[in-house]
């Protein structure tokens, strides 16, 4: 089974993607901060990660280099409320495999999900 | 003073000078009867005695008494020259209370040419950013030449003022003393201030500018007591312009500093609308994605839950529209970080057309009609898709503002092979803008819509010099409004293949 981790400050937008990507039979788990989703990854390996940039404290780039350092393995797509250019280029440049903008697509997202998870067999 | 009152003057003193003899020897002679009468007890003097006494008294009086009827009409009767000199004087006190360069310049220039009836007076004032002299204000002189005079800092007339010091210059005297080469250039300084005679205006050593004066005819009109007042004078106005020209640096000075400080408070505005703009966008793009996202799930889980036609409608309205919500934070955005965005090869016609479909909705209810002529086949242009639609949007929008209800909007795309120009022209017929308003149309926060930002247009300009092209506008109030954008045709690639390969994008066209 594809396993997803959504990281999401809004509790809201974990909930409906998980229940997007559970309806497309993905195992989805979700955390609403940095800390939380470094301790997901680490108890399940999720294949794919969807991590928001901005988040109070441990935020989604520095997130993202922790999980690039430690499982570069792990694909991770950015989502971010507004594309400051330095930011996603950091992000890029830090391995993100993509990013996406808000409000999302979910179309358009589950089509790069699956692609980035097709990647990794 | 005329000839004619000279005259005048002259033979009314004879008048007087010889009724006085008369009166002085008449006198002499009664005295002199009387004397004779107890001394030699004779009745009658000899008629040629009396004669004799008169011319003696005459030649006597005469002299003392031309003087002092000269002196008399010169302080008493004719004082027009003391008079001038009174008047300069008190110009020379009242200049004290002008701190206005120019309100000092026009009273000096106009005062000497009045009561002196000059032909002209003109004020040299030093210009310290160029470093030379400038004329600040002429009497009898055609505003314009007044721009072309200068005098720079090595020129004779001016060296001559600083080695002379403080006396009045007087334009033959003057040349008089110089080889003749030198001469000929010191009469064409005097020519261009058109004066023949120049006094300085210095405080302590400092040059701060001379006053040229020139008459219809200058043989003898100013003589040393003039001269003298005119150097009391140039000492006190001197000071007087000391301080005015130092008012008009500090004015410009100031204004210079009030720039600056609305260009930073322009740039402090940008920053804090770019601010506010992350700001929202996070608060906001949030919100707008839990909307859109759940809208999304349902739409897409239609199939299993049997959803109304009409709720699936609504839904896909509800995703549309958050999704316009968000490109409002993200244009508020655009202008300041845009250099990077996606450019491509873009058909202008088909922006414009998109960008009408956008607002028909709000024209048709307003019954305002867009025309549009567009000469094919128009040359493509390399930019991002959003920016450019961003630029219709913005000038369709401030059309049908303008206009309110019932009018015409026609836009107009032309190809300028010629000029190697793409033209895009955008008129209406809506109130126009006032002339005064042109100026700020494209000033940030500029409107004059309450309830507007400010920004349409404003934006509109930097995409369209983003893209190395120029926006004008022409507008007559109550008549209507023509914006006309012109961008300079693609330099790179080739116009066929890019011509073939647009036709396959929109076959329509």
């Amino acid at each position: 089974m594809k396993k997803l981790l959504i990281v999401d400050d809004e509790k809201e937008i974990c909930e409906f993607l998980k229940a997007f990507f559970e309806e497309r039979n993905f195992e989805v788990y979700t955390a609403n901060s940095g800390v939380s989703a470094i301790k997901y990854i680490q108890e399940l390996t999720p294949q794919l990660v969807l991590l928001d940039i901005h988040m109070p404290g441990m935020d989604g780039i520095n997130a993202l280099k922790w999980i690039k350092e430690k499982y570069p393995k792990v694909k991770v797509i950015m989502v971010t409320a507004l594309e400051t250019r330095e930011k996603i280029e950091e992000a890029m440049r830090l391995g993100a495999d993509n990013y996406i903008t808000k409000p999302l697509s979910l179309e358009y997202l589950e089509k790069d999900v699956q692609e980035k998870i097709a990647q990794l067999t | 003073m005329s000839l004619y009152l000279k005259k005048r003057k002259k033979l009314l003193k004879k008048l007087c000078v010889g009724t006085s003899l008369f009166f002085f020897g008449s006198a002499g002679f009664f005295v002199f009867s009387i004397v004779f009468k107890n001394l030699f007890s004779r009745s009658q003097a000899h008629p040629l005695l009396f004669v004799f006494l008169m011319s003696v008294i005459s030649i006597a009086a005469y002299k003392p008494l031309d003087i002092a009827f000269t002196q008399l009409f010169k302080n008493y009767l004719f004082k027009k020259k003391t008079f001038a000199h009174m008047t300069l004087m008190e110009l020379a006190e009242e200049l004290a209370l002008v701190l206005d360069l120019q309100e000092l310049s026009n009273l000096i220039v106009n005062t000497f040419g009045e009561v002196f009836h000059l032909k002209t007076a003109a004020l040299l004032i030093p210009n310290r950013v160029r470093g030379d002299f400038e004329i600040a204000s002429a009497y009898g002189w055609n505003i314009s030449d007044c721009y072309r005079v200068r005098f720079s800092k090595d020129s004779l007339l001016i060296k001559l003022i600083h080695s002379t010091g403080g006396p009045i210059l007087v334009r033959d005297r003057a040349i008089r003393t110089f080889s003749w080469q030198e001469a000929n250039a010191l009469a064409h300084d005097f020519d261009c201030l058109r004066a023949s005679w120049i006094f300085p205006l210095f405080v302590k050593e400092e040059l701060l500018g001379a006053v040229g004066l020139g008459a219809f005819s200058a043989h003898g009109l100013f003589d040393e007591a003039d001269f003298q007042v005119f150097r009391e004078f140039a000492r006190s106005a001197a000071k007087s312009l000391r301080n005015a020209l130092s008012v008009s640096e500090l004015k410009t000075a100031n204004g210079e500093l009030q720039d600056i400080q609305s260009q930073l408070l322009q740039a402090t505005k940008l920053t804090a609308i770019e601010q506010l703009a992350t700001g929202l966008a996070h608060e906001i793009h949030n919100p707008l994605t839990i909307i859109s996202g759940k809208a999304q799930v349902l739409l897409l889980q239609k199939d299993r839950n049997q959803i109304d036609k009409k709720v699936e409608e609504v839904l896909k309205t509800i995703v549309k529209q958050t999704k316009r919500a968000a490109d409002i934070t993200r244009k508020l955005l655009m202008f300041s970080q845009s250099s990077g965005l996606p450019k491509e090869r873009l058909q202008l016609e088909q922006i414009l057309e998109d960008t009408i479909s956008l607002v028909s909705y709000q024209t048709s209810l307003e019954g305002i009609r867009i025309s549009r002529a567009i000469t094919r086949p128009i040359p493509p242009l390399y930019a991002n898709v959003q920016e450019m639609r961003e630029v219709f949007f913005n000038l369709l929008l401030n059309a049908v503002q303008s206009i309110g209800s019932q009018g015409k909007i026609h836009c107009e795309i032309r190809d300028r092979i010629k000029d190697q120009i793409v033209e895009v022209r955008i008129s209406d017929t809506g109130r126009g803008i006032p002339p005064e308003h042109i100026d700020k149309l494209f000033n940030p926060f500029f409107t004059t819509r309450p309830e507007a930002v400010g920004l349409g247009l404003f934006v509109t300009k930097q995409i369209i010099h983003r893209y190395a092209g120029s926006i004008r506008v022409e507008s007559r109030t109550g008549e209507g409004s023509l914006f006309t954008i012109q961008w300079p045709y693609l330099e790179s690639s080739p116009m066929a293949d890019q011509k073939a390969e647009t036709l396959s994008l929109f076959p329509n066209a």
